[in-house]
């Protein structure tokens, strides 16, 4: 489902304006009362039962826009509780950075069998000859499945030869490569925490639109209009997210009616990065570490360091391409505040980290970015100051896409240490990198340089994203072929 | 062969509101042409903010031949195409 729009992406969409104008607008915010009105108006709902449901929903979007935890919704708390508190120009939000409103959870079965209408109650029905358990009966004509009995062993579909039997899981709880969604006493998702790597892709693919993250926007904006000097750190992947008039040369101007002090390109960092795995790769592997695993992915390094506990030291200890860039902007100017602007949920954690902290002060998606930019009303048609983004060389760009980081490394590798092997394996999405790591952890991928990215696709499958992937990757690679540079090691901008 | 324009409102708000998925959508389209026996030459064209949008909730907007549809979506997109083609 993600990649689509509907009315889920809508309403998260509208939320994120919404709160950045409230920001922008106002000094005192009281009136986020009004706000769902707004955004659900009239007496007649939409997409649920009942307006009031819709708009309490929209309350909860609003509240955690702005940093806000959840409200309990067995005791009584205004839409408005904290929203003097949250108004800081730092760092705000605490965790958990993703969660499940529960109250707009439809309480989806999980991994079950059911009959469709498909079912002509055929003369040989193999279906209830094949189940084990004899689970299945024909019932006023049809097949019939006794939930109670039913074992989940699929056979029955197998069987079927009109296809009349679909197997489902819920949608969040299927797009969790990490299984760390059950279920509360209510049969709604809950999320169990320690097992989270805030991949964000429950998010985007609950059709209910009922998990949803935190986010900075209102306090990027606090600080904004403090006079802070903010600087945007913007990762590869943003190339064709904002839309066809969003070119980069436009981005600086776009940014600074936002209020911003500067762009730099994320990508920047990443070319640093593939330099030194570079040599980390031809110095250590394999004689010093079994294999390298990249960094980049938060969600990715979370697992590998989780499921490898004692080979944490082949997770490449390099910086991330986000920490490099950050140190950049802070070295330029230790006053500036740097906020990342990206495609991924995760990063948001990762910057909460103590020693990350210091470097990158807040986090937003590509599609918070958008809300700000239609809160200000930026139009990027209008926009005539031109202004190329230089930063990057065409390696560092392309780890927007899977298989991009790995690449990286291999043609700089290739470059600087013409006679070294390489070996590479990778894998998208954390189902598929939880196999590729117990490989690794057998001892079968000694000498690899190991590839993870958790979003189906790479980074431009990230959960903040606005683009279908397969638009997104030509976008990408000709922001790649628009750079001065083609491989990260002749990028002059690394030595800085 | 007829020529059908579709100019994709691709300022701000209508990004935000799906816009690209409208264009997305179009593309499919094209894609099966042949299928539906479309014989007609469509032009995507996106294009700076139209205006509606300053009014509340019109977005995205999407102007067929010079007509104007708001609050448009890629299904309501496509049919409209089709008629157009088809009249
Ligand atoms: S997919 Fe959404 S509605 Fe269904 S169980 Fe998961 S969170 Fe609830
Ligand atoms: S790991 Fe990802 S998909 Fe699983 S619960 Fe956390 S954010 Fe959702
Ligand atoms: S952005 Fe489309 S009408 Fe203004």
């Amino acid at each position: 489902m993600q990649g689509i729009y509907t009315s889920v992406t809508k309403i998260r969409r509208q939320v994120f304006a919404a709160v950045a104008k409230l920001a922008y607008e106002h000094d005192e915010y009281s009136s986020i009362e009004e706000l769902p009105y707004q955004i659900i108006p009239g007496e007649v709902p939409t997409y649920r039962d009942s307006v009031f449901v819709e708009r309490a929903i929209v309350g909860e979007r609003l509240r955690l826009a702005m940093g806000l935890p959840l409200r309990r919704a067995d005791e009584h708390s205004a839409l408005s509780k904290g929203v003097t508190e949250c108004a800081v120009p730092k760092k705000f939000f605490s965790a958990p950075l993703v969660d499940v409103i529960s109250f707009a959870c439809n309480a989806c079965p999980t991994n079950s069998y059911e009959v469709s209408n498909n079912c002509r109650g055929c003369l040989a029905h193999p279906c209830t000859s094949v189940c084990p358990v004899k689970a299945i009966s024909i019932v006023d004509g049809k097949s019939f499945i006794d939930k109670e009995k039913c074992v989940r062993c699929g056979r029955c579909q197998q069987a079927c030869p009109y296809s009349a039997i679909v197997h489902y899981d819920r949608p969040c709880a299927a797009a969790c490569g990490v299984d760390a969604i059950g279920s509360d006493d209510l049969g709604r998702a809950k999320i169990d925490h320690d097992k989270c790597v805030s991949c964000g892709q429950c998010i985007v693919n609950c059709p209910f639109g009922a998990i949803a993250d935190k986010s900075e926007i209102f306090q990027i904006i606090q600080s904004i209009k403090r006079g802070d000097k903010v600087c945007a750190a913007i990762a590869p992947s943003f190339a064709g997210q904002l839309g066809p008039l969003a070119t980069a040369e436009k981005l600086h101007e776009a940014f600074k009616i936002l209020g911003f002090d500067d762009v730099v390109e994320v990508a920047l960092g990443a070319d640093k990065g593939a330099v030194a795995e570079a040599h980390h790769y031809a110095h250590k592997i394999p004689e010093e570490q079994p294999f390298l695993a990249t960094s980049c992915c938060p969600s990715w390094s979370v697992l590998a360091k989780r499921t490898l506990p004692d080979l944490v030291d082949c997770v490449s200890e390099s910086d991330t391409p986000m920490i490099e860039t950050a140190k950049v902007i802070k070295k330029r100017n230790p006053n500036t505040k740097v906020v990342f602007v990206g495609p991924c949920v995760a990063k948001k954690l990762e910057a909460t980290r103590k020693i990350v902290a210091g470097y990158v002060d807040f986090v937003i998606t590509f599609e918070e970015l958008m809300g700000m930019f239609v809160a200000k009303g930026v139009e990027f048609g209008d926009l005539t100051n031109d202004e190329p983004l230089n930063d990057a060389s065409a390696d560092g760009r392309g780890y927007a896409v899977a298989g991009g980081v790995a690449d990286a490394i291999v043609k700089n590798i290739n470059a600087l240490y013409p006679d070294k092997e390489v070996k590479v394996d990778r894998a998208e999405g954390l189902k598929d990198c939880k196999k590729m790591l117990m490989l690794a952890k057998a001892g079968k991928r000694n000498g690899y340089l190991l590839e993870g990215m958790a979003c189906p696709g790479g980074c431009i499958g990230g959960a903040g994203t606005l683009m279908p992937l397969n638009k997104a990757s030509a976008a990408v690679k000709k922001y790649q072929n628009d750079s001065p540079y083609e491989i990260a090691k002749d990028n002059p901008n690394i030595d800085e | 062969m007829k020529k059908v324009k579709i100019e994709v409102c691709s300022g701000s708000e209508c990004v935000m509101m799906g816009s690209m998925d409208i264009i997305e959508a179009i593309e499919g389209l094209k894609q099966v042409k042949q299928q539906l026996k479309l014989k007609a030459q469509i032009e995507i064209v996106p294009c700076k903010c139209l205006g509606p949008c300053k009014n509340e909730n019109l977005a995205p907007v999407v102007k067929i031949n010079d007509e104007l549809i708001t609050q448009a979506t890629g299904d309501m997109v496509m049919s409209k195409i089709i008629a157009a083609i088809k009249d």
